[in-house]
């Protein structure tokens, strides 16, 4: 019914090679884009801002921890250091009065250069080697950070955003940095999604699934591993730059704290490893289940359905939301993009239940 | 592709806003947010404070309100992240708070902007940033009582009378954070004038081994320690303090220090140590008897009964009290209904309010949002806190020059 | 000088302490090669269970022996309802079921006993031991102790009957079950084994911090311990323990005061990193590392 698939012929390998070779798909992703865009006239400032505003950065950081996690195999505990990176050295590039445009791009720049010293060690190790040693460099870069107060900003350690604009226009109304975030987010789906069709991204893969496999093909691993470095910390440290600027607006060190790091692969991981409804899903649980299940179980016990005492009622929350990660997990291993492409593969050929192949 | 999420996504939101408008119903009451961290870092005080402050406002229902106006408190969870705190924040906003009290400061630093755009009050006491003491730079925070600065000056000027500070050696012993490290240039800044030797030790934080650190702390045979963390790393400098031969009544520590960490550390042992105090401890005061009366007996306390009176719960009741006060005023002055922006007028207003005696003599002006800085320093005795000091302020010239600092790098976009 | 050896001896009591968190992630990496990274929520819970059973007004021994029952019981429970569903699944997804079990925990344990401090004092007393100039950390003098005979009654039970079939489990979970081991029920025991070490570490650190969440974080220092020392080894536990205690001690000791910063973190970080990029399987660890 939504997946019409009679009649769909590829003549041309462009046609089979596009990125939504479906129309339900395609259509699909347009209605989206066209309801993200609109978003700013339907959605009130609490939804917008509190709500999609981080959703989008978020996810655009899932996206490009998945770069690395998913498609290059490369695990990262870390990653919340490499967009702290970024962050800082956007103010710090925009106090100098470097035009906003060039800073994101410097910010991300000096997050790829030091993000890939963070390679340098998946190039000796991988696996729970590699998630140790990406852990302790997160420690390393915090550390720096709050000690050095030329970095963090003096006695407060907070840093100020300073006034900027993109593209002429003032980055100071909601809006305007909601528009930011969601042009950012979509070149980094729409780049996630290329990638996988280019060599490099095919590289990445060979040497995920097996590096001296892909080496006896030719495919030189130190190389790659660095790209995979390199472009994913470029993208979060744009990432970064983003945040503080369109979001936070304020940054200190805690915004970028180890717990951050474990959310950033909890969203990689909870999302389903490797693909971009995965990294939006996964940004979606674990930034916004907690605020829901907050408000959720605040409202139960405001309307009397849930008589115990505030210490339990604050904690529940908590409790229900690692639960939640547990069943999911449980319940499909592979993601909540697993349980999406389940859902559109039934769809694909209902009402049948199966399909040819 | 995200049709799914976004189902779920709007239906979350049904639920959330339907939870949302039940609190809405009633009007002509005067909303506060208190939005704060009751699941990480702040849990050892959160739990406590936030009962005083919520059985105060009971109680001033109780009796019947400020010119008929109710109290609301809007609670909610942080998680000290700041992003679950712009939610709650945007969130209660929407609901009509006024007033803000977040404890706990990334999410209070990522809020300020906000807070000044916005016209709402945010509150900050005993902790927050210490520069928005300056209430030209800062008009809608208020951190109403003593700040870090002015705990660390009260504390010097304690063992200035106890003493003398000349020639003596001061070891500040402090969790390594920005937290830890405020009260540093104001500590150094009066060695200079006082002329005594004044050291700062970073332990790493969470600080539930301090154990080198101390080593180095003894070998600079300090004649008195000052203790600047929180939570679970301060009996733990207690105890590391007593193990390394520093009499108890040469640790003087920050306001975090309460019976918790006593009963932790061993109510005997750790007989002696000094503190700083903004708020009296116990239950032997008008409010608090009040509350015993009117909130806990008649089974409308916010949690435990064993908790009234202990220090955070009666730091809790002091804020709501201070803040109720600014509401009286403002409604005395602006009439209803309250706004931000009255709220704030009525904050300034307040003249020498001392909550019945449970705290010092408050004054906030336009200009002072820190309400003078004044404490007192208090020593436990074995079963409860003990002041050993008048209720004062000290130095709050090197205080404000720290404020005058802090307020002008603010305003150059810092 | 003095000053030398205090920072060694207390760092090294400071270490076994932290091995104590340690020993439970080696037995389960051991059997099961599950990272176990809730251990530090688990030692949390066994805090709390301590905690809650000796304000109950049980004697110290009966507190720490029925939580010890206890967190056997949960560790079985915790290998049979959750890990045991996860068998064959990437090993990054089994790492994140235990990330989801550690939010719970946290959420759990606080929640329903209490998110304030609570105190757990096991009578060991804070004077110091004290030879020369050095002050000798008494509670730390016991926890090393405690952790020596834990690692050594670990080392002996894997020379038990049931030790030598965990020890085959943890060579390969084929062929064990090709000689009719129960390789689930191995695996189980040794997750309620490393809840009985979790129970160690939560009553002593418990006595030096108090209960509360931030047991949860020694997670961190736990890991330094198992890296340094080899995920997989007993014996790693024991020398990993000792070198990142006094390492962790020593050099902060004499650096802090130049930088001006608790330089301890920084310590553990560059353990963890210089004995992976060095030596990835650490000083008594399997060299079956993957590498390129």
């Amino acid at each position: 019914m939504f997946y019409r698939l009679a009649g769909v012929h590829h003549t041309r390998y462009e046609q089979a090679r596009a990125l939504w070779p479906v129309p339900a798909d395609r259509w699909q992703v347009l209605v989206i884009a066209l309801l993200a865009l609109a978003a700013p006239f339907y959605l009130s400032d609490l939804y917008l801002g509190s709500y999609m505003l981080p959703w989008l950065i978020w996810s655009a950081g899932a996206l490009a921890l998945t770069l690395l996690m998913g498609m290059a195999g490369q695990l990262h505990f870390g990653f919340a250091a490499v967009m702290a990176i970024g962050a800082y050295s956007s103010i710090h590039l925009a106090r100098l009065g470097i035009p906003f445009e060039l800073t994101l791009v410097g910010a991300g720049l000096v997050s790829a250069v030091i993000g890939s010293l963070f390679g340098a060690a998946a190039l000796r190790v991988k696996g729970l080697y590699l998630v140790m040693a990406t852990l302790a460099m997160q420690y390393l870069v915090d550390w720096v950070i709050i000690n050095v107060p030329a970095i963090s900003g003096g006695a407060q350690a907070t840093l100020r955003t300073p006034a900027v604009s993109f593209l002429f226009v003032p980055l100071e109304s909601l809006t305007a940095r909601y528009y930011l975030a969601l042009a950012w987010v979509a070149l980094s789906a729409v780049f996630f999604l290329n990638v996988k069709r280019t060599s490099f991204g095919r590289a990445l893969v060979a040497i995920r699934d097996k590096d001296f496999a892909a080496a006896v093909i030719g495919v030189d691993p130190f190389r790659y591993k660095l790209m995979a470095f390199f472009t994913s910390s470029f993208m979060g440290g744009v990432t970064g730059a983003i945040l503080a600027f369109c979001y936070y607006r304020a940054v200190t060190p805690e915004q970028f704290s180890f717990n951050v790091s474990i959310q950033l692969v909890a969203m990689v991981l909870v999302g389903g490893l490797g693909s971009v409804v995965g990294g939006f899903l996964g940004a979606g649980f674990v930034l916004l289940i907690p605020i829901m299940l907050t408000n959720f179980v605040a409202g139960l016990a405001a309307s009397g359905w849930l008589a115990v005492s505030s210490n339990l009622l604050s904690h529940l929350p908590l409790m229900i939301y690692g639960a939640l990660i547990i069943g999911f997990l449980l319940f499909e291993p592979l993601g909540l993009a697993k349980i999406y492409d389940n859902i559109r593969k039934y769809f694909l050929v209902w009402p049948f239940r199966h399909a040819r192949s | 592709m995200k049709w799914f999420r976004k189902h779920l996504f709007a239906s979350a939101l049904m639920a959330g806003m339907a939870a949302a408008g039940a609190a809405h119903a009633e009007d002509g009451t005067i909303k506060f947010g208190l939005l704060q961290d009751f699941t990480a870092v702040y849990t050892f005080v959160s739990g406590e404070y936030n009962q005083g402050q919520r059985d105060y406002l009971t109680l001033v229902n109780q009796e019947g309100g400020i010119d008929g106006q109710k109290f609301e408190a809007i609670v909610r969870d942080t998680g000290n992240q700041p992003q679950r705190g712009i939610e709650a924040y945007n969130r209660a906003r929407e609901e009509g708070a006024i007033l803000f009290d977040f404890l706990s400061t990334p999410v209070s630093r990522a809020l300020v902007d906000s807070v000044l755009k916005d016209k709402v009050v945010m509150i900050t006491p005993v902790h927050g940033r210490g520069d928005a003491s300056d209430g030209e730079t800062f008009p809608y925070i208020f951190p109403m009582m003593a700040t870090y600065w002015s705990q660390a000056t009260v504390l010097a000027k304690y063992l200035e009378d106890h003493g003398g500070l000349e020639g003596k050696k001061i070891a500040l012993v402090h969790i390594d954070s920005p937290f830890g490290r405020e009260p540093i240039p104001v500590l150094e800044d009066l060695a200079k004038d006082k002329k005594f030797e004044f050291k700062a030790f970073a332990y790493p934080s969470p600080g539930n081994e301090q154990s080198a650190t101390w080593s180095e702390v003894r070998r600079f045979r300090p004649d008195n320690v000052l203790i600047w963390g929180a939570g679970g790393g301060q009996p733990v400098s207690v105890r590391e303090a007593i193990r390394n031969g520093i009499p108890p009544e040469n640790v003087l520590s920050v306001v975090w220090l309460a019976e918790t960490d006593a009963k932790n550390v061993g109510a005997d042992t750790m007989k002696g140590v000094k503190r700083f105090e903004a708020v009296a401890t116990g239950k032997d005061n008008p409010i608090l008897k009040r509350i015993q009366e009117k909130v806990i007996d008649a089974g409308l306390g916010a949690g435990e009964a064993a908790n009234v009176g202990t220090s955070y719960y009666n730091i809790g009741v002091a804020t709501m009290a201070v803040a109720v006060e600014a509401a009286r005023q403002a409604l005395q002055s602006e009439g209803a209904p309250l706004t931000g922006e009255k709220l704030k007028a009525g904050f300034e207003k307040i003249k020498d309010f001392n909550a019945e005696g449970l705290m010092p003599a408050v004054t906030i002006t336009a200009k002072d949002h820190q309400g003078g800085g004044a404490g007192r320093v208090s020593q436990w005795n074995g079963e409860a806190w003990e002041p050993v000091s008048d209720w004062g302020a000290a130095y709050q010239d090197i205080v404000q020059k720290e404020i005058a600092h802090g307020a002008a790098s603010f305003k150059e976009g810092k | 000088m003095e000053y030398f050896i205090e920072l060694v001896v207390n760092g090294a009591l400071t270490g076994l302490m932290y091995s104590l968190v340690a020993l439970g992630f080696v037995l389960i990496y051991k059997s099961a090669g599950v990272p176990n990274l809730a251990q530090g929520a688990i030692v949390m819970i066994a805090g709390y269970a301590v905690w809650l059973l000796y304000a109950s007004g049980l004697p110290l021994v009966v507190a720490v022996v029925v939580a010890a029952a206890v967190m056997f019981g949960l560790g079985l429970l915790t290998e049979r309802f959750l890990l045991r569903r996860m068998v064959g699944q990437p090993i990054i997804m089994i790492v994140m079921l235990t990330l989801g079990l550690e939010i719970f925990l946290r959420g759990f344990g606080p929640g329903l006993l209490g998110a304030a401090p609570k105190s757990l004092d096991i009578g060991i007393g804070l004077a110091p031991i004290v030879v020369g100039d050095v002050f000798i950390n008494r509670a730390y003098l016991v926890g090393g102790i405690v952790a020596i005979l834990l690692i050594g009654a670990s080392l002996l039970f894997f020379r038990t009957r049931l030790g030598t079939k965990l020890r085959a489990v943890s060579d390969d979970h084929i062929s064990s079950w090709a000689v009719g081991i129960s390789v689930e029920r191995a695996i189980g025991i040794s997750w309620g084994l490393a809840g009985i070490t979790a129970v160690a570490a939560g009553t002593l650190w418990g006595s030096v911090q108090g209960v509360d969440w931030t047991l949860s974080t020694l997670l961190f220092p736990a890991i330094a311990v198992v890296i340094l020392g080899g995920i997989d080894s007993i014996w790693g536990v024991l020398v990993g323990g000792l070198l990142v205690g006094i390492l962790g001690s020593v050099i902060p000791g004499y650096v802090d005061a130049v930088v001006g910063g608790g330089t301890r973190d920084v310590v553990t970080s560059l353990i963890i990193l210089v004995t992976i990029m060095i030596r990835p399987y650490g000083i008594f660890g399997r060299e079956d590392i993957e590498r390129i």
